[in-house]
């Protein structure tokens, strides 16, 4: 694969992610693809414990650390400092997880988008909270076992849409991209780079710890849940352009759930209502683009 | 130059002045007039700087913590509500060392609603590593918003400038705004001790075992100890230029005085008046009005209450299941110093109620008569109530 | 400034420690985490392992796919000196073990190594390959077919002087004589043996080997390869089988490679099921005859290539299953041939099992009919001993004496399965166990040959033999399962451009059509490449730990041991099963 990327990197190792991070991927491959005048902006979220504890830093560009529910905030002010400053080469980046883009720090991303603030909001999605110890979050999928969704009250609500969510603001750039697939993840990175206004990117990354799979099964699941079109890539322009920018074979959804530890109390039925789904939003999403199934 | 100004526009007149370079604020009655007019500088360009219009005060206080720690003078303006919510980030922001200033019109917490002046929503963020300052008049509103900065900058802690709603921001008085010049001679641009540099990247607020943490905390602690000494050498370089001073704490014909009335805020205004009306009948009463509330300035307070024979604090606040929160500090200042007076704590004004020169003197008199404290907390004026529950 | 600063600094209370940090995690070893370990571990593909000449494919294709075709060229030349012939005429087990064939189709193997030849001649290229000093030893080689061409090529590759006597007027035995031009154009042959002869082998011509030349050549070699093949056909014990109406396939065969063209007229019917059978089928019908192939057993079961057989049927070639000659007699001038007809009676080995179906006869005439159900050796003598001093081994037998020189029996002469591949194979083993025997002694000879095989064998590697990276590749050879086929798109195999049918049928110009480098790339790039690492990078590019780090190594990056995590995905991420992961022993 050739994804035209620096040799440089700006990460050191030494970081305490677990085994087969998929949101140390996704950081990696963030940061490569768009260099050192960047600026992160880092709320509660795993990455706020990779990142590596005083007085080391596992990241080589500038970092400030903040409350769980301000990555959209803080990049505001960050971003208008460095307006004021002249600094305008700078891109500003919020890196959140699911909890605190999803739940948490929706406000304050809603807010930030709707203002149109000049910076990337990244969200690496594992799907619950995985830094406290695997904790629902609107963003984990239907069927998923978590610590606070045990035995029987395994999550029987959807996953939220948050592109949807981000789309209906009218954002310059929102798209969705995977650890599994480097080379859209990257161009992504570069595209949203080269917009101005609010760019939203959300990054399945996958959790070997807290899905329950092996950790060198990382980066095939999160390729899995693209194949299965459980998540589809695409990109939304204005909110109004949808491109669906892979269009898989429609892999049924069942290997996918099979695989995971997450999952196993799930009957072949509730694996039906879940295709179902999966299709259903599929349909949609054909819809937006403008292609008819 | 003379101007008659609200406290709320002597505020935003001292922030202009400050070459505050972000303003992030969310709207709050009272504080409103304080955003709007910097709204309008911003707009018109009397202000360079970026305006946040932000959805909250939560993010208002989250979007300054990134503007100050990407190395810019910032301002934001809150009340009561929009205090509260800020809470969590009251600690982030000291925690982080950034010197960031916030007005503070003090207004009541729900429910039930209640837009007027209680100084409970301040008091209740006293731990959070924010130097605070009650202010009395728009004179002093403008002057301590400019030393504010200063010292935040000194000791690398932010400050909130307190003042009472609409008693202090919505009431008109002359005020002498400096010019551009002075307050250039008193505070230059800012220049940040630490900030986001692409060039040299550094990772700000990361996780911090106990190793260190306590370390960490105490060198806040310090910085606030180093703040109660670097506040009267600003005063005075402030003083030199404008030729006004205040004192972290101000004791009001205290050498003589058998008792003396604590204030805070606008109720000091009301006091002098009681003060030489009382004078003029053949009472000995001292004012000693608290302006720094944090750090705490132990010393001072012990100075001013030194010869009284009685101490009346006036606090128009409440801890809940203990007493006036004045009262407290003033009773923990005190408890160590040898044959220090009783301390008479008294609640009043609460939720914006009047405090007239009538319940300052019901006050005096209940404190002379008592030769000790009924009571932790004597609320005055409360009436019997029913309203058919 | 400096002024500026001091004021700065008095004004200013000092922070001595606040949540920031500056220095980096490397201190954090997280390699200690570790419980198991991936390294770079290439492995064996399995069509390399199917290839009797043991021919680094894999490698082969990922050379070919980058354009590198001369490259590519030599690395079949350090296994197979007939990569032109083998690209033409080798039955390629390798397709057929391909682990692509379970994806969407096999690689077109054998037209790509046809394709690597054409190149080379087109270009006129000489191979650069390695060669080791030269060595005191002599050998003398009898048979200049592909045995001893391979015996020849790889012994002067290990430092050897060698003789190649050969019976006939020119070199090439088998490939000379026994395949028709239609398969095999002269100039391709001649091209590979000119290869041979440019390394320094010199090919005595018109020099039978006979049992008192052999005593000779004892006296001035060290060694002697006997490999002059399987010259005459079988006989089909029948009886009529020496009328004059009956003749011999391969003499047929040779007649035509001759230049002569034999009377044809009229139904010539052919025994047997082998590719000779169909050469002689397909070359009656070339010269204007009609033909028709006699075979016991289905079509199905027959051992000539099955797109051999196809494309005679295309041409005009009719087969009769089932059906074995009893008798051959005259009807006139004609040929009467009682056919006795068989059925299946159950599987066996893969092919049919046959019994007589009862008493079932039929009877045809025939203008003449040709025998090509096997060859065997011209001379009692030239097959090797069954005695027990004589080491057997798979593709050669060696009779070590002592005192005198070795003598070894390869080719057709030792090989269960007669192929111009496992002629090659034996040429190679031949030369391996000789360097060996000269080199360490008669009791390294199993040892060293069992550590030069590719996969579980019995294919061996020159390579590996000469100390070539090829021999840091564990043995096991990569299933399916293994590769990870997310990273392979479905593609449709090429399709080999051949004459069409009207003009094949007309003439001995070769069949099979030229392929653009275009083309072949396209059709290598579809290659898995497994077991073997093409530096695709995902290694590098997925470590969520930063731990594979490009280098100037031939493998291009190495591990940090003090930083992975063992967590594995570079192992799982790679395409080609190219890493190993491996329990951690501290």
């Amino acid at each position: 694969m050739d994804l035209e990327l620096t040799e440089r990197e700006f990460m050191y190792p030494g970081h305490v992610g677990c085994p087969g991070c998929g949101a140390a991927i996704a950081m990696r491959f963030v940061l490569k693809a768009l260099g050192e005048k960047m600026m992160m902006v880092l709320p509660a979220c795993c990455w706020s414990v990779i990142a590596g504890p005083y007085p080391s830093t596992t990241l080589k560009i500038p970092v400030i650390h903040s409350a769980f529910e301000t990555g959209g905030a803080v990049a505001s002010g960050v971003r208008a400092a460095l307006d004021m400053k002249g600094d305008t080469d700078t891109t500003v980046v919020t890196w959140a997880g699911d909890g605190g883009t999803f739940d948490i720090g929706f406000q304050a991303l809603s807010g930030a988008v709707e203002r149109n603030e000049d910076f990337i909001y990244v969200c690496y999605d594992n799907e619950a909270y995985m830094n406290t110890g695997i904790q629902r979050s609107s963003s984990t999928p239907y069927g998923a076992w978590t610590t606070t969704t045990p035995g029987k009250d395994w999550k029987k609500m959807r996953k939220k849409n948050i592109v949807e969510a981000l789309a209906a603001h009218r954002i310059p750039y929102a798209a969705t991209a995977s650890i599994s697939h480097p080379e859209d993840l990257v161009r992504k990175v570069k595209r949203a780079q080269a917009v101005k206004g609010s760019r939203f990117l959300h990054i399945f990354a996958s959790c070997p710890t807290g899905w329950k799979i092996p950790s060198e099964m990382a980066v095939k699941i999160a390729r899995m849940a693209v194949q299965t079109n459980i998540f589809p890539l695409y990109e939304v322009e204005e909110g109004l352009h949808y491109t669906i920018n892979y269009k898989p074979k429609r892999f049924p959804v069942r290997e996918y759930f099979k695989i995971q530890g997450r999952f196993q109390h799930l009957k072949d039925e509730d694996l039906d209502v879940i295709q179902k789904m999966v299709d259903e939003d599929w349909e949609l999403l054909l819809r937006k683009a403008g292609e008819h199934a | 130059m003379k101007q008659v100004l609200e406290g709320s526009q002597a505020v935003a007149e001292a922030v202009r002045l400050a070459g505050v370079q972000v303003v992030s604020a969310y709207p709050i009655t009272p504080q409103t007039h304080i955003v709007e007019i910097l709204s309008d500088y911003c707009a018109t360009g009397k202000m360079n700087a970026k305006f946040l219009r932000v959805e909250s005060e939560h993010s208002c206080m989250a979007a300054l913590i990134g503007a100050q720690s990407a190395g810019v003078r910032t301002f934001t303006a809150t009340s009561g509500q929009g205090l509260a919510l800020m809470h969590e980030l009251l600690h982030w922001a000291s925690g982080a060392r950034l010197p960031i200033v916030m007005a503070e019109v003090n207004r009541a917490l729900a429910p039930g609603w209640n837009i007027w002046v209680d100084q409970t929503d301040t008091l209740a963020q006293r731990d959070t590593g924010w130097i605070q300052f009650y202010c009395e008049d728009s004179q002093e509103v403008i002057d301590t918003t400019l030393q504010a900065y200063k010292l935040a900058e000194s000791v690398a802690l932010p400050v909130m400038v307190v003042l009472d709603a609409f008693f202090l921001s919505h009431t008109y008085e002359p005020v002498d705004v400096p010019s551009q010049e002075e307050v250039d001679r008193f505070l230059p641009p800012y220049e940040a001790r630490f900030e986001l540099d692409t060039k040299n990247p550094c990772s700000f607020g990361p996780l911090v075992p106990p190793a260190v943490y306590m370390e960490m905390r105490h060198d806040m602690a310090a910085a606030m100890d180093t703040a109660l000494a670097t506040f009267p050498v600003i005063e005075d370089e402030f003083a030199a230029l404008f030729g006004r001073r205040y004192g972290a704490v101000e004791a009001i014909a205290c050498d003589d005085a058998e008792i003396v009335f604590v204030t805070s805020g606008t109720i000091t205004s009301t006091a002098r008046l009681v003060l030489e009306n009382l004078r003029g009948r053949g009472e000995k009463l001292g004012i000693a009005k608290i302006k720094l509330f944090r750090p705490f300035p132990v010393d001072e307070v012990r100075k001013a209450l030194k010869g009284a024979k009685k101490i009346a604090v006036i606090d128009r606040n409440f801890s809940f299941g203990a007493s006036g929160i004045f009262a407290q500090e003033i009773r923990a200042a005190l408890c160590n110093a040898p044959d220090h007076a009783p301390v008479f704590g008294y609640i009043a004004g609460i939720g914006g109620r009047d405090v007239t020169p009538e319940v300052l003197e019901e006050i005096y008199w209940k404190t002379k008569h008592n030769a000790l404290p009924e009571r932790e907390s004597v609320w005055i004026g409360l009436q019997e109530v029913s309203h058919g529950s | 400034m400096a002024e500026k600063a001091q004021a700065r600094a008095e004004s200013e209370s000092p922070i001595h420690i606040m949540p920031r940090s500056t220095l980096s995690t490397e201190a954090n070893k997280t390699g200690s985490w570790r419980y198991l370990r991936p390294r770079y571990e290439e492995k064996t593909a399995p069509c390399s392992a199917a290839c009797p000449a043991g021919e680094d494919i894999g490698k082969i294709e990922m050379l070919t796919a980058q354009g590198l075709f001369k490259e590519a060229w030599e690395t079949i030349l350090r296994e197979n000196p007939l990569p032109g012939i083998c690209g033409r005429v080798c039955f390629h087990p390798c397709e057929g073990a391909c682990n692509r064939g379970e994806f969407d189709d096999p690689i077109a193997i054998h037209s790509l190594e046809r394709f690597l030849a054409d190149t080379a001649e087109r270009y006129d290229l000489k191979p650069l390959l390695e060669r080791l000093p030269g060595r005191p030893e002599k050998v003398a080689i009898a048979g200049a077919g592909p045995a001893g061409l391979a015996a020849a090529w790889f012994l002067t590759q290990l430092g050897y002087a060698c003789d190649v006597f050969e019976a006939s007027p020119e070199a090439g035995g088998i490939l000379r004589w026994g395949i028709p031009l239609y398969r095999l154009p002269l100039a391709a042959l001649q091209r590979e043996i000119a290869q041979v002869e440019a390394q320094g082998v010199r090919i005595h011509t018109g020099r039978p080997v006979t049992p008192d030349f052999l005593n000779d050549l004892e006296t001035s070699y060290h060694a002697v390869y006997l490999a002059c093949g399987h010259g005459r056909t079988t006989a089909l014990r029948v009886s009529g089988e020496e009328s004059d109406g009956v003749g011999d396939g391969l003499k047929f065969l040779e007649k035509v490679r001759n230049g002569e063209t034999p009377d044809v007229k009229g139904v010539s019917a052919v025994i047997g099921g082998g590719n000779t059978a169909v050469d002689v089928a397909r070359s009656i019908v070339r010269l204007g005859g009609e033909a028709l192939i006699l075979y016991r057993r289905r079509r199905q079961d027959m051992p000539a290539f099955g797109d051999e057989v196809q494309m005679a049927l295309d041409e005009g070639v009719k087969l009769q299953e089932l059906v074995a000659p009893e008798r051959i007699g005259k009807d006139g001038s004609r040929t009467l041939v009682t056919l006795r007809h068989m059925r299946i009676a159950g599987e066996e080995g893969g092919r049919g099992r046959i019994e007589p179906d009862g008493d079932r006869t039929s009877r045809i005439v025939v203008d003449r009919l040709f025998k090509a159900t096997g060859a065997e050796a011209a001379e009692g003598w030239h097959n090797p001993p069954a005695s027990k001093e004589a080491l057997a081994l798979s593709h050669c037998v060696l009779s070590l004496r002592n005192g005198r020189p070795a003598l070894a029996w390869g080719g057709d002469l030792a090989n269960g399965i007669k192929s111009v591949a496992h002629a090659i194979a034996s040429g190679k083993q031949a030369a391996i166990a000789l360097d060996t025997l000269f080199r360490e002694g008669p009791d390294s000879i199993l040892p060293r040959l069992e550590s030069c095989t590719v996969g579980n064998g019995p294919s061996l590697s020159m390579e590996i033999h000469m100390g070539g990276e090829r021999r840091l590749r564990n043995r096991h050879v990569v299933a399916y399962g293994e590769i990870n086929t997310d990273y392979f798109r479905y593609a449709p195999r090429m399709t080999q451009p051949r004459l069409v049918r009207q003009e094949r049928a007309r003439s001995f110009a070769e069949i099979d059509l030229r392929v653009s480098g275009n083309i072949a790339m396209r059709e290598a790039e579809r290659c898995f490449n497994c077991g073997l690492c093409n530096q695709c990078d995902n290694c590098h590019l997925f470590c969520p730990d930063m731990s594979v780090i490009h280098d100037q190594s031939a493998q291009g990056r190495h591990i940090d041991y003090d930083y992975c995590k063992g967590c594995g995905l570079c192992v799982v991420e790679c395409p080609r099963n190219a890493m190993t992961l491996e329990e951690e022993i501290r």
